[in-house]
């Protein structure tokens, strides 16, 4: 009897044993999850790292440097009598600590998205309308108070249809009725490839993509478009300081760590002898791509700067024989400085 | 006529007048076809659509005929590639480093100059007394891949067009100009400040039912009845969607009333 109660009390709680080794188990997974989402997705189990988490930002901003002097270059602009100040020291610093902050927020890169999904949505089919107009009309919402994306924009088809416009439709409609500065109706002709292949032989890529950003939205195929063809010019000419201090560079290195193509780039790096940058960069890619081999040999290493450059330069990159040399190049004039 | 319009390019050119004059004479001579007034007026470019600053093959018969038949340095050779006379000894003896329209003074009465130029220094084959800088070289066309021209008439530092009385253009030169480095512009060719757009407070998610689909309402979804309905299954939206039979007895009414009024009954043709 006694026994009997036992095993009865051992089967409820090996019962509920089980249930809690359940419940445990889809806790964890539960807390793994919510601890994944939660955090930068640097070391998350099957989440790719994406362009806005926080690690990547961080390295991104890093990677592109604050070169006051060319951000606050002079523009072409009205003119006004120059003002001259005394600062002491102090003020100096202070001013130029400002002056910092402004250039960051100048900084602050633009969004890159995956692009937009077509809308195709019918909202009615009135056959009775059919033929009544000549005419496409397109009706707006135009309360002043809503965000763009949020907007309902329809077309009534002459054939009856009432659908929701498109993308091009809408951007074209929303431009008419709360115009932005500097964007055109139509795109201008800068954007056709012979018109932008004059402008890469002037050397004006950060022009051209400072035009995209204002005319394109940044999820439309035509601000994909040519910003992927802006940044394989740059990488196939490798003139990759007309980007370095801008807002468009960390665009660029997260393009070409995409594509996996940071040989150029990481040359580039060690010739101006910005191996931390480097060293960055490469912890980018190990970040998007840890099953590469030279990612699992890092990890197993530990390695850190010129070990981390060699280590990729062995075993990932296609042009190892230059990064190499760029490295023996830079060890050396570090010896001859220390010497 | 050939004469006093002679004469005035014999002031006003230094070098080259007699090519000029021959050129000249030759577009007289063959006037029927090729009127003295195109040796002025900017011709249409429709050969020159997409290509920029590159040497183009010249494309009509016409120019190439007219390159072999006139002398190196004319007019019409520069027609096709306006840019390359810029590189030319004979621009840059002329001019120099200068800019074109340097030392160019208007005539006017009195200290102070009228707020607008002369509306235009050539009126059919006739040339006013000291036409402006543009007007004066007739090798010198106004076109937005002239970009070297274009770079002339905008201030290095402000970046803004000069005023046509600063440079001394007649109003349609003026025109032309500010037309041309739009188009320049709007090509690529001229550098111009693009303003800063912000990013921040943007949502880009795209989940709103504005962009995406947008379910039917109940109503229509609800009753699933035959006949034509308007929406996916359910209810039309209003009752007279569906083709509707006149009442019987409603039409008989009617068509006693006016039995005298109605039309013969005509077979329906095809196409309405």
């Amino acid at each position: 009897m006694a026994a009997f109660s036992v095993a009865r009390c051992l089967f409820k709680y090996s019962s509920q044993l089980s249930n809690v080794d359940k419940k445990s188990h889809i806790l964890h997974k539960c807390a793994r999850r919510m601890l994944c989402s939660a955090s930068s997705g640097g070391s998350s189990d099957g989440r790719k790292p994406q362009f806005s988490d926080e690690e990547v930002q961080n390295i991104l901003t890093n990677i592109t440097g604050l070169d006051l002097q060319k951000i606050f270059r002079p523009i072409k602009q009205e003119l006004k009598p120059p003002t001259y100040k005394l600062m002491t020291d102090q003020q100096l610093e202070e001013a130029t600590q400002r002056a910092a902050e402004v250039a960051k927020k100048q900084l602050k890169m633009p969004p890159v998205l995956p692009e937009r999904k077509p809308i195709n949505d019918v909202l009615a089919e009135d056959k009775v309308l059919e033929g009544v107009e000549t005419s496409k009309y397109v009706f707006t919402d135009i309360t002043y108070n809503i965000p763009h994306r949020e907007r309902f924009i329809v077309v009534r088809e002459p054939d009856g249809k009432l659908r929701k416009a498109s993308w091009v439709e809408r951007d074209r409609i929303l431009q008419i009725y709360f115009p932005k500065e500097g964007r055109r109706l139509t795109p201008p002709p800068v954007f056709k490839e012979e018109n932008m292949k004059v402008v890469f032989l002037q050397d004006r890529h950060e022009d051209i993509l400072d035009l995209c950003l204002v005319q394109f939205e940044p999820d439309s195929s035509e601000y994909i478009k040519v910003h992927q063809l802006t940044y394989e010019d740059i990488d196939k000419q490798g003139k990759y300081d007309l980007l370095r201090s801008t807002r468009h560079f960390a665009g660029m290195v997260w393009h070409l760590v995409n594509v996996k193509r940071i040989d150029g780039l990481l040359i580039d790096m060690i010739q101006r002898d910005l191996i931390q940058d480097a060293a960055s960069l490469v912890h980018l890619y190990h970040m998007l791509y840890p099953q590469c081999p030279s990612a699992i040999e890092a990890k197993e290493q530990q390695a850190s700067g010129i070990e981390l450059l060699k280590i990729f330069a062995k075993k990932e990159s296609q042009k190892t024989g230059y990064i190499e040399l760029a490295l023996e190049a830079y060890q050396e004039t570090t010896l001859e400085s220390s010497a | 006529m050939a004469a006093p319009i002679a004469g005035v390019f014999r002031g006003l050119l230094l070098r080259g007048s007699p090519v000029f004059l021959r050129g000249l004479r030759d577009v007289q001579a063959t006037a029927s076809c090729w009127p003295l007034a195109r040796v002025w007026s900017v011709p249409a470019w429709r050969s020159l659509s997409s290509e920029a600053g590159e040497s183009q093959p010249a494309k009509s018969g016409k120019s190439s005929s007219a390159a072999e038949a006139d002398p190196f340095d004319s007019i019409a050779r520069y027609r096709e590639r306006p840019w390359e006379y810029l590189e030319s000894e004979e621009y840059v003896e002329r001019y120099g480093t200068q800019l074109v329209w340097a030392g160019y003074r208007r005539n006017h009465k009195g200290g102070i100059p009228p707020q607008k130029t002369r509306k235009t220094c050539i009126r059919g084959d006739k040339v006013c007394g000291n036409p402006c800088p543009i007007c004066r070289d007739p090798k010198i066309i106004v076109h937005h891949q002239n970009v070297k021209l274009l770079e002339q008439f905008i201030s290095p530092h402000s970046g803004s067009v000069y005023d046509a009385t600063r440079t001394g253009v007649c109003m349609k030169q003026q025109k032309n100009l500010t037309k041309a480095i739009e188009t320049a512009k709007d090509h690529g060719l001229l550098p111009f400040h693009v303003p800063f757009v912000d990013f921040e407070g943007e949502d880009y998610s795209n989940t709103h039912s504005a962009v995406t689909h947008t379910p039917p309402p109940p109503f229509l979804t609800a009753k699933a009845e035959g006949g034509e309905n308007s929406s996916s299954g359910g209810q039309p939206w209003y009752s007279w969607y569906h083709p509707t039979q006149p009442d019987p007895q409603e039409l008989c009414r009617v068509t006693k009333l006016y039995r005298k009024y109605l039309k013969q009954e005509v077979p329906t043709s095809a196409g309405q």
